[in-house]
């Protein structure tokens, strides 16, 4: 049957971003680009965002998919390992031929997982567009590898993890992590747990069952941006993906349960190294229409940024920190809100910690000045305009956008919404998400430090 | 200081001389439009014009840690952190990241061996306001004596806390290029050594700033839509600026010539061994076979591509680590890209190969393993099919090397140190002519050598010294099943590869940089 194609456009102004210091009237759209989409009718999505970018593409295909969905014991990591496989070859196009096309393409290919989601991407000639819809769609549907091969990327996945393993921040990243989540997935990093990695050699089986049940047009959405056109997209699309087929099958991720008191994990580090100090907080899901979401990324500035009064004293004037920053990554599920300190000695860290609470109290009391909010506005606005300098940057926000909302204009949303923010959003999530009962500390210090 | 080729591009008085040379955008992806310069001989600024919102700005300056004074090593770094970082005659360094915070730009400053370069991107509603404050941080930096301790401290954080102790990679190439340049005035991380920085005072930052971020020392480009009175503004911003001279050309002497494998190990608490290796080469983009060794190099070890021979070989088909990759030219990856960061002009450079952390076990297969491919590539060299299939691939893989404003501007800047045309711009028109036979010659002539120097931080030091200097094969042992019958006849010959007139040294990393 032919399959038929459910057509949604949805256009976004054309016109520059502007800046949010122009006053209150409504602001164009974030990204200045429209985005067209297309659905097939196994549900498999299209998105293409054309604009000027001369004779380049990104294609992209977002599968909504990452650690978040290891429910397993013993297998986390798989997301990530799994992107591995997916450059193993299939019938058509072996390892090798597949290297061999986007080579000849002077392609810039690659993938990384999230928690979230995996990425395929490669940036291309815009003439290779039917080539890369050729290849993408053959390796989704037809992937094949064998035992020794899987093994074989098995050990290249534990040489990731070995190659971070010198750095005290994966350790940090896991324990924060392993202590803030005792039930949901987000419990482990993607990479993995340890031994979870190096048993990857023996779960070949689990792999042929992991592609089955994730690997579906319904659960992934193909991203084209740059010198594109819609219309072509989805014609090659409908020619080499329509046939496949839909799974249907899931899992349920647990949900973590409200905190129920403070957290800590103590870690220490071989060598010597500055004190680090992470405090986490459980945050919602990064809904665009909750408005707590846009007022904690604007918090973030106001509190830890590089203009915020603590960074000021604590990094600058008083120099007791040499980093102090905020972070809450975007995550489709609930995750954290973790402010970040590196102190210049051990002994700092006390006050360090102490400071930030009080600043986190005073953000809850006294409502922060129109101008300092309509700075942050302008400042989230441009870091978006200026980040967006190629196609892959572009399908990199739009394919974020699908991962965790499951809308490529969401990412649209997210920007109207840090526009909308008043003083008292900013003191309401203060005073909501940083009590001690939802807090996580971990810290990390030398070894036998003084 | 060295001297560039004589096309330089601001020259003198800035006021006075600024004419500035129009270089067409590289239209992507043909190659055929790239860069045609107007008048690169003329002086000025490069303009690149686009038609986008954003902007790109590139204030490069010929001084880099080469420049740095001995016994003040990461001096030069320090002075461009205290400008890139620091506050300005009217302004405090919080008040700078006041001002840019609600353009969300930032002045970003990368000091490299013979280049420091100042560089941001903003969006074209705040260029104005843009090139006011980066042309004031630039010519009248504050030389506050507490950003002076902040930075300097940071600097010293980065060599005994973060190089020492959290990132084996960076550790073990800079004990390589420490070890190549050993007493050459590239020798060492461009943020200086422990004992350099610590000896390093504010006036001498200061005495730094006057002698070396000069007018003649400048080179200016501008990417997106710009105009003349950008043009101008950018002039009396940095009309303070002395004018400096421009110097006479002082050499920069290739490193010695190395016999043998001369091996340093690192040693430290470590999971698992990082290594790299090479050699002093004695071209650069100024060579023609240069770019014969391009499509070589491609071929044995293209960075983070599963194209190049090591990646497959050692990780593909055996699963030793993450990554395996060769190098022509010293590479500073750009952020999350693929990419190398551009404007790291280099009058001496040296070829390497990237082993990414290994079982410690398998540390002595996987250095015998590079040094293998090296020697296959070396006598049997490329066939034609290997040679037109990396031809075919570098004449477009380049051109996504200029995908954005700053990229394209500072591949535009950089063709100009070399004397050559940007350096996708010269792929473009010298691949197509280019022959197999050049590409081997070139392999024989550069990559065939007497000795080679090798970094390995590894968490035994003893016991991996042992290993390497019995005499006895280094048998890959696998975990995994089904290795292919070629790969295990391969491994046989890879296990008792002679490692010839092997000399090895330990550091403790608590010593190195210091």
């Amino acid at each position: 049957m032919k399959p038929q194609i459910l057509l949604a456009v949805v256009l976004a102004s054309a016109s520059l971003p502007v800046p949010a210091l122009a006053g209150d009237e409504p602001k164009a759209a974030a990204l200045p680009y429209p985005i067209r989409r297309a659905t097939l009718d196994n549900g498999l999505e299209i998105v293409t965002v054309p604009f000027d970018s001369p004779g380049i593409i990104a294609y992209y295909t977002v599968v909504r998919t990452g650690s978040r969905n290891e429910v397993e014991k013993g297998l986390s990591g798989f997301a990530h390992f799994f992107e591995h496989m997916m450059f193993r070859g299939t019938e058509r196009y072996s390892q090798e031929a597949y290297n061999d096309v986007l080579k000849a393409l002077g392609a810039d290919s690659n993938a990384f997982t999230t928690d979230d989601w995996t990425c395929y991407h490669m940036t291309i000639p815009a003439t290779a567009l039917p080539t890369a819809v050729e290849i993408e769609a053959d390796r989704f549907q037809n992937l094949r590898y064998d035992e020794a091969a899987f093994q074989k990327e098995a050990r290249a996945v534990l040489g990731e993890y070995n190659k971070s393993a010198s750095s005290p921040f994966l350790k940090l990243e896991e324990a924060i992590a392993d202590t803030a989540f005792t039930t949901h997935t987000y419990k482990h990093t993607t990479i993995g747990f340890l031994a979870d990695v190096k048993d990857m050699p023996n779960q070949y089986a689990y792999s042929k069952l992991f592609f089955d049940r994730w690997y579906r047009p319904e659960n992934c959405t193909i991203v084209v941006t740059g010198d594109v056109d819609h219309e072509k997209v989805v014609e090659l699309a409908r020619k080499e993906y329509g046939g496949w087929a839909r799974g249907g099958r899931s899992v349920t991720i647990p949900e973590e349960p409200a905190q129920d008191g403070p957290r800590n994990a103590a870690l220490t580090w071989p060598l010597p190294t500055l004190p680090i100090l992470a405090l986490a907080y459980h945050v919602p899901a990064s809904d665009p229409s909750n408005p707590d979401v846009a007022a904690l990324r604007a918090l973030q500035e106001a509190v830890f940024g590089e203009t915020s009064p603590l960074y000021r004293a604590l990094v600058l004037d008083e120099q007791k920190a040499e980093t102090l920053t905020a972070y809450a990554d975007p995550h489709r599920d609930p995750h954290l809100f973790t402010v970040f300190a590196r102190g210049r000695r051990i002994e700092f860290m006390p006050e360090i910690r102490r400071r930030i609470g009080e600043a986190l109290d005073s953000a809850a009391r006294t409502p922060i000045e129109h101008d300092r909010l309509r700075s942050i506005q302008s400042h989230l606005r441009y870091a978006f305009a200026t980040e967006l300098d190629s196609a892959d940057a572009v399908a990199r926000a739009v394919g974020e956008s699908i991962a965790i909302t499951g809308r490529p204009d969401a990412v649209n949303e997210t920007y109207a919404a840090y526009d909308r923010l008043t003083p008292a959003d900013l003191q309401r999530v203060a005073a909501k998400y940083f009590a001690s009962g939802n807090e996580t500390a971990v810290t990390l210090e030398t070894k036998d430090a003084p | 200081m060295i001297s560039s080729p004589s096309h330089g591009l601001w020259r003198g008085s800035v006021a006075s001389t600024v004419a500035f040379a129009l270089a067409l955008a590289l239209l992507l992806p043909l190659p055929s439009t790239a860069a045609a310069p107007l008048a690169e001989d003329q002086g000025g600024v490069v303009l690149v014009p686009t038609s986008g919102p954003l902007v790109s700005v590139r204030y490069l300056f010929e001084v880099g840690s080469k420049d740095d004074p001995k016994g003040k090593e990461g001096l030069a770094a320090l002075t461009a952190s205290m400008v890139a970082r620091g506050g300005t005659t009217s302004l405090r360094y919080e008040e700078v990241l006041d001002r840019f915070f609600p353009m969300a730009a930032s002045l970003d400053g990368a000091c490299l061996k013979e280049v420091t370069i100042f560089s941001g991107t903003v969006h074209r509603d705040n260029l104005a306001a843009y090139i006011g404050l980066s042309t004031e941080m630039i010519a009248s930096p504050r030389f506050a004596p507490e950003d002076f301790e902040r930075l300097r401290d940071e600097a010293l954080d980065y060599l005994t806390k973060t190089l020492r102790g959290n990132n084996d990679e960076a550790l073990g190439k800079w004990t390589l290029q420490s070890a190549l340049y050993e007493g050459h005035p590239y020798g060492r991380p461009d943020e200086g050594l422990v004992a350099g920085l610590k000896a390093i005072t504010l006036d001498d930052v200061k005495s730094f700033h006057r002698d070396h971020f000069t007018q003649a020392a400048l080179r200016l480009g501008l990417c997106g839509a710009v105009d003349q009175a950008t043009i101008q503004q950018v002039r009396e911003g940095l009309a303070q600026l002395p004018p400096g001279e421009v110097r006479a050309e002082a050499l920069i002497p290739n490193a010695e010539p190395i016999k043998g494998l001369e091996v340093t190990i690192v040693s430290k608490p470590a999971e698992a061994t990082a290594i790299s290796l090479g050699f002093p080469l004695s071209i650069t983009r100024a060579d023609d076979d240069f770019y014969a060794l391009v499509v070589a190099n491609s071929f044995l070890g293209e960075h983070r591509t599963f194209n190049g021979r090591l990646m497959r070989d050692l990780r593909g088909k055996r699963g030793l680590n993450y990554g395996d990759y060769s190098y022509i030219e010293d590479f500073i990856q750009d952020g999350q890209s693929t990419f190398p960061i551009p404007n790291n002009h280099r009058s001496r450079q040296y070829f390497s190969i990237w082993i990414r952390p290994v079982p410690t076990e398998k540390s002595v297969f996987a250095l015998r393993a590079a040094l293998w491919e090296l020697d296959r590539l070396v006598e049997k060299g490329m066939t034609l099919e290997e040679f037109e299939g990396t031809r075919s691939f570098l004449l477009n893989y380049s051109k996504l090397w200029v995908q954005t404003l700053s990229r394209r501007l500072g591949y535009e800047l950089e063709g100009r140190l070399y004397g050559r045309k940007d350096l996708v711009t010269e792929l473009a028109e010298r691949l197509p002519k280019l022959t197999l036979e050049q590409v081997n010659e070139a392999v024989r002539k550069h990559l065939k050598v007497g000795g080679m120097k090798v970094a390995m931080v590894a968490g035994d030091a003893e016991a991996l010294r042992e290993r390497l200097t019995s005499g006895k094969p280094s048998p890959m042992v696998y975990d995994t099943e089904g290795t292919a019958d070629e790969v295990l006849a391969q491994d046989k010959e890879i296990e008792v590869f002679p490692l010839r007139d092997l000399k090895v040294r330990v550091i403790p990393v608590e010593k190195i940089f210091e």
